[in-house]
């Protein structure tokens, strides 16, 4: 039987808003978190694990996307953890360099 | 897990599978042939490789050759071992001699029969059926970088349809293992398939969809890195990743002695066992300055990631550079390497090889019975009769593409044995026409369940007779093969007749339940 559409959320704004949280959202924070790790630590053992673990992490975040209630919520949610990862790169990069 | 996250869940596997399927299909469909790239190109040529993965010896005779049919001096001079097949890619850089001439100052490329000492210009003309079957797993034929993005794409909502695919069936993972119950009704007979089969393909399939995704999407990953923590400067990151060869000037003054490439070869076999050459570049060649690099890896039976190279400074034969491959691999060589080696399959003989063939086909009936649970699932009555026709009809063009790629990809192997050459062009213009023709006849007789029926037939004939085909235009048959040695022609005439054999037997004997309990009632 194909899901029951009880469940399922029938807004199209909302569910725009999901898909895209889920897509780039996901994106963005997956991409953060990987450049937040390299610019503290060892940049290029953080890189070279992103080859895979990004792709894994961005596909799990976009899984998580759909089970929240609220798709802007998540989408604030994402962007705050951008936002914050973002300014952990920032501060990494400046004590350490890599160019 | 809730109700309402199990609906979710549910939800999302559906709509990201079905939107995939077919794209999904094609790829895994060619991608179980592009196991065997090589050995189909060896195939299709009557040649038989026997070192396999590294250089054939005597590199210096080919520099030889190579300095009587150019003006070497000034230039870069690469050869290189990728594939197996006979072939050796030569690369040729531009003379740095500001003296050169007009010919001088230009690169050359071609690839370079060893055994025959002929040359392929260009790579339309070295394109064989397996390198056709490979680029279309990444639908490369689809212009660049539409096509390898696209497929980027699908690798990556594959991997989200399996996370949540195995989510939703969590709960009855052991339980519903050791259900199968193809007498049940229709539905049931294909949702058992579907979650044993994907159940117990997962890790496979996980390992294929995050590697795919890498290898096409890797693009989105380096700008992002490069712009926030390289400050825009790729060749850093390159340089990082250790991806750059070095760089040695040209001194423009003549070097009097000669490069004995096979000596250095000797040497680092001797230092390092069972080294295997796939690279030889030489720097500035004939100057001064004159370097050679030599690289390759130990033999996966002694070490899986052991990637190494020298270089020597040829004046004096002193080593200037070199990285060790039995102690010196660090983890950034190890996941740069093992990235390609689980998504090629290729680093355990052609046992992992086959099995991987079948995990491969595997999938693809996942995919498929995927697409029979979703039209069956909504092919109820309390679904409007227009929304029911539209489903069956997206079943029908899904089902047609996606099944007519086994009996076409079998006429193309026979194909390919009786036309007087075979390159680019024609693999392009008899492949897809023909796929088209037998889509579109297909679709029309709008019969799931005789496409079905008759796909398996008629690629299980044509898989039968392609050593058959095999055997008539090139006198090498099964036996002959076997006799000779022949590893790589027997293995994908045994593989061809093992599919055929397989196909008609699950058309003959398999599918005897009556038609009409296959697939929805037509009306």
């Amino acid at each position: 039987m194909p899901a029951n559409k009880k469940y399922l959320t029938p807004s199209p704004w909302q569910r725009f808003a999901k898909i895209s949280a889920a897509i780039f959202g996901g994106f963005i924070v997956a991409i953060m978190f990987h450049m937040a790790l390299a610019s503290w630590f060892d940049h290029v053992a953080v890189i070279i694990t992103s080859t895979f673990s990004a792709f894994v992490l961005w596909a799990v975040l976009m899984v998580v996307a759909f089970m929240g209630k609220n798709g802007w919520k998540v989408w604030g949610i994402y962007l705050l953890a951008s936002i914050v990862l973002g300014v952990a790169c920032y501060f990494g990069n400046q004590t350490n360099p890599i160019i | 897990m809730g109700n309402r996250i199990y609906n979710i869940l549910f939800h999302t596997h559906t709509v990201s599978g079905i939107v995939i399927s077919v794209a999904l299909y094609v790829i895994f469909f060619t991608g179980s042939f592009s196991f065997f790239r090589d050995e189909i190109a060896n195939w299709q040529r009557g040649h038989t490789v026997s070192q396999e993965d590294a250089l054939p010896s005597d590199i210096d005779g080919h520099l030889n050759d190579l300095s009587e049919a150019y003006n070497l001096y000034g230039r870069d001079v690469e050869l290189r071992h990728y594939y197996n097949d006979r072939s050796i890619s030569v690369n040729l850089g531009a003379s740095k001699d500001s003296l050169a001439s007009e010919d001088d100052r230009a690169p050359v490329f071609f690839y370079l029969d060893p055994v025959a000492k002929t040359k392929t210009e260009t790579y339309a003309d070295n394109y064989h059926l397996g390198e056709f079957l490979y680029r279309l797993h990444f639908l490369d034929q689809i212009p660049y970088p539409y096509g390898r993005y696209l497929a980027g794409l699908v690798a990556f909502f594959f991997l989200f349809a399996i996370i949540t695919g195995i989510l939703v069936h969590w709960n009855k993972i052991v339980s519903n293992f050791y259900t199968f119950r193809p007498w049940a009704k229709l539905k049931t007979m294909w949702t058992d398939a579907h979650t044993a089969l994907g159940v117990i393909g997962f890790p496979f399939q996980f390992v294929y969809a995050v590697t795919g995704a890498f290898f096409l999407l890797k693009g989105i990953l380096i700008l992002p890195v490069v712009m926030g923590l390289y400050d825009g400067d790729q060749n850093k990151l390159y340089e990082d990743l250790e991806y750059n060869h070095p760089v040695y000037e040209f001194q423009n003054e003549k070097l009097a002695n000669t490069i004995n490439l096979d000596q250095y070869v000797d040497e680092m076999k001797a230092d390092w066992g069972d080294f295997r050459v796939t690279e030889t570049h030489i720097f500035n060649y004939g100057d001064k300055n004159m370097h050679a690099a030599i690289s390759g890896y130990l033999g996966y039976k002694t070490k899986l990631n052991g990637l190494g190279y020298r270089i020597y400074k040829v004046a004096d034969g002193s080593i200037a550079q070199e990285k060790v491959p039995t102690t010196n691999n660090s983890y950034l060589d190890g996941v740069k390497n093992m990235m390609f080696r689980l998504h090629f399959g290729d680093y355990a003989g052609y046992g992992l090889r086959v099995i991987s063939f079948i995990l491969g086909l595997v999938s693809c009936f996942v995919i498929l019975s995927g697409i029979m649970i979703w039209l069956v699932a909504r092919d109820k009555k309390n679904i409007p009769e227009k929304r029911r026709k539209f489903n069956r009809q997206v079943a029908n063009w899904y089902m047609a593409i996606c099944l007519s790629l086994l009996p076409v990809t079998a006429l193309e192997f026979i194909i390919v044995k009786f036309a007087p050459e075979v390159n680019m062009g024609f693999l392009y213009q008899t492949y897809f026409p023909i796929w088209l023709v037998a889509t579109v006849f297909f679709i029309l007789k709008k019969d799931i369940a005789f496409t079905n029926k008759w796909t398996l037939i008629s690629g299980g004939t044509l898989g039968l007779l392609v050593p058959i085909a095999n055997g008539i235009a090139t006198g090498n048959w099964l036996w002959t093969a076997y006799q000779n040695g022949h590893q790589q022609i027997l293995l994908v005439d045994l593989l061809w007749l093992l599919l055929g054999i397989v196909s008609l037997w699950i058309a003959f004997f398999k599918l005897t339940t009556k038609r009409s309990g296959l697939v929805p009632s037509k009306s």
